[in-house]
């Protein structure tokens, strides 16, 4: 009975994490019908940005130049579009982002010299990190998937498919491909309760993916952004002829996508440490979303849980019958039956039908 | 106030849909277009109000002006914010899973301030039924309904020219007459109306002026009550021309003569 409620517990605070990451595809698959496989990339660039504010990690020059140009050339060509920008405003810009970013990557924030408590560093690192993650996924967004508005929902899935073989090969260029050790410091809260024994990083993993979550969820269904969000995941014509800017919204979601993917890829990353090949993590969205239902965000927590208990029981009761490596395929199996039963997932949207 | 010079759209590069429209809007009125399936009717709407680009469509000759200010290329949502031009689809663009209210609301993202709460008990006096309906979700409302939000919708854009698509499509005779109504009430409040309208008879009982269009050109034009009395027109769209038969020499004359012309 202990065993069993130690393996349900740790399997929901790991599936709270696999929520967020069925979040982040879900909100992209409603506002634009697309897929986003580049989603394992994504989040070793999270989490990559944050390991270069919080452990004042630092890159050679050269690479740090190349970084700082791409990020200039990007600025200026985006506020190029608009013709009482130009020059005036997009080339300064520009020059400024890009000699920001290079100073950053070059020198390092020195933080660690800054704040000496871990936490106040977190406190800080943490929302500038997420802060660059989503900026990185609106700027991928802005070249890769914005010029596809209006085109096959299909084109655009596999241009992040595409997208995730070029993240990752840059990622290796700029930090190379051995692990980096990745050790928060977070205050210890293991929870310990008779013989259940909780302990302290998956805690806060479920925790601050909880917190995140929930925020998304106030922002899609209590703002008027959201609002505008959820009209134009409905049908982009409409929302254009109405006056939302279908272009926006998309880049506001990717935004946001990639900033819930890089919670999860900390979080991930602080069970073990950061290294290129942890991107295979994040195909572990696709049994999440599958089972929630592709276009339900409450199916994407649920699915998440589910997925975390079946890996969590899997390893406990399954693995050591002799059958090592199960917990990575039980998911799968589990979609499988799933899908078996209910071919839109569980909660996928009851569509409106009218007679 | 709304001009149209000599207008060529070009679909995927290939398909021509219009070829070379001119014409004019005048301020306060009620325009018709009328004209068979394909003639190009919703091009020249999309064409206007900006959302071309959206269907891999062209503007490869001609210019639009509003005010004699060329609004060709630009975004849709800053035609309308600019320019107070306002699309309203074909086939009831409302958003299914959202509210009413929350439709309402969506359509004033545009401008969002102070004032909307007050614009959406405006719509609601509009349309009474839609005050009654406010929380249900805009895909269970029925399609005179759904028509009505549309409409609504594009109120709370605070349009100075509204184009409509087609609002009775799949309508009942009655519902018709009463959302045309309505037409003639905002018209009256000052907003600008161009319609396109398969149901010409109505359309053009309370149109000021009306054009008809042919496979992209314009054919006719004139005031709606003379294209009420024009024999072509009663003939081709109102099905209610002569009776007897006509010899098959007359009808390629017809089209010859407008071809030329």
């Amino acid at each position: 009975m202990i065993d069993l409620l130690q393996t349900l517990g740790t399997g929901v605070l790991v599936g709270l994490v696999y929520a967020l990451l069925g979040l982040c595809i879900v909100i992209i698959f409603k506002a634009s019908e697309a897929f986003n496989f580049a989603i394992g990339e994504f989040l070793i660039i999270g989490s990559f940005l944050f390991y270069t504010l919080f452990f004042n990690e630092t890159i050679p020059w050269y690479k740090a130049l190349q970084l700082g140009a791409l990020v200039f050339l990007f600025f200026s060509f985006i506020l190029f579009y608009d013709k009482n920008f130009r020059l005036r405003i997009a080339l300064p810009m520009g020059l400024a982002a890009g000699l920001l970013i290079f100073c950053i990557f070059f020198y390092g924030l020195k933080f660690p010299a800054l704040f000496a408590s871990p936490i106040l560093r977190f406190v800080i690192a943490f929302p500038l990190g997420l802060l660059a993650a989503g900026l990185v996924g609106a700027m991928i967004e802005r070249v890769t998937i914005k010029p596809l508005l209006g085109r096959s929902p299909i084109s655009m899935t596999i241009v992040t498919l595409g997208l995730g073989f070029l993240l990752r090969a840059s990622v290796q260029l700029i930090w190379g491909s051995h692990a980096y050790p990745f050790f928060l410091d977070l205050p210890d809260i293991t929870l310990e309760i008779g013989e259940l024994l909780f302990l302290s990083d998956p805690i806060w993993a479920g925790i601050l993916s909880l917190l995140i979550f929930s925020m998304v969820i106030v922002f899609l269904f209590r703002t008027r952004w959201g609002l505008a969000i959820r009209a134009t995941s409905e049908d982009q014509a409409k929302a254009m002829a109405f006056g939302i800017n279908a272009r926006f919204i998309l880049l506001i979601v990717w935004g946001i996508s990639a900033l819930c993917i890089a919670v999860a890829g900390i979080m991930i990353s602080n069970f073990g440490a950061l290294q290129v090949g942890m991107g295979f993590v994040g195909l572990r969205a696709l049994p999440v979303v599958l089972i929630g239902g592709m276009d339900s965000i409450g199916g994407a927590l649920i699915g998440g849980i589910l997925v975390g208990i079946c890996e969590a029981a899997a390893g406990a009761y399954v693995e050591p019958l002799g059958l090592v490596g199960f917990k990575e395929v039980a998911p799968y199996l589990l979609l499988l039956i799933v899908l078996f039963i209910r071919p839109y997932g569980l909660f996928g949207t009851v569509r409106i039908e009218r007679v | 106030m709304l001009a149209i010079e000599n207008l060529r759209v070009v679909y995927h590069d290939v398909i021509s849909v219009l070829n070379g429209v001119s014409l004019g809007v005048m301020e306060g009125e009620i325009l018709i277009i009328i004209g068979a399936n394909g003639a190009g009717k919703t091009t020249l709407l999309r064409a206007v109000s900006g959302m071309i680009d959206f269907y891999n469509g062209d503007i490869i000759e001609g210019d639009i002006k509003i005010e004699g200010t060329s609004i060709k290329g630009l975004d849709c949502t800053d035609i309308m914010k600019r320019y107070g031009v306002t699309y309203v689809m074909e086939d009831r663009p409302v958003f299914w899973y959202l509210t009413i209210e929350e439709n309402l609301k969506a359509a004033s993202f545009s401008r969002w301030d102070k004032q909307v709460r007050g614009d959406i008990e405006e719509v609601y006096e509009y349309f009474p039924v839609l005050g009654h309906l406010k929380n249900r979700k805009a895909g269970y409302a029925s399609g005179g309904e759904q028509q009505m939000l549309a409409i609504g919708m594009a109120l709370m854009t605070k349009p100075k020219i509204l184009l409509l698509d087609e609002p009775s499509l799949g309508l009942a005779p009655l519902v018709t007459e009463e959302l045309f109504d309505i037409i003639k009430r905002l018209n009256d409040s000052g907003i600008t109306i161009v319609l396109v309208e398969q149901n010409a008879h109505a359309a053009l009982n309370i149109g000021t002026r009306g054009y008809v269009f042919e496979t992209g050109r314009i054919v006719l034009d004139g005031k709606a009550k003379e294209l009420l009395e024009n024999q072509d027109v009663r003939e081709f769209y109102l099905g209610s021309g002569e009776k007897e038969r006509k010899s098959y020499k007359d009808a390629k004359r017809y089209k010859r003569r407008k071809r030329w012309l």
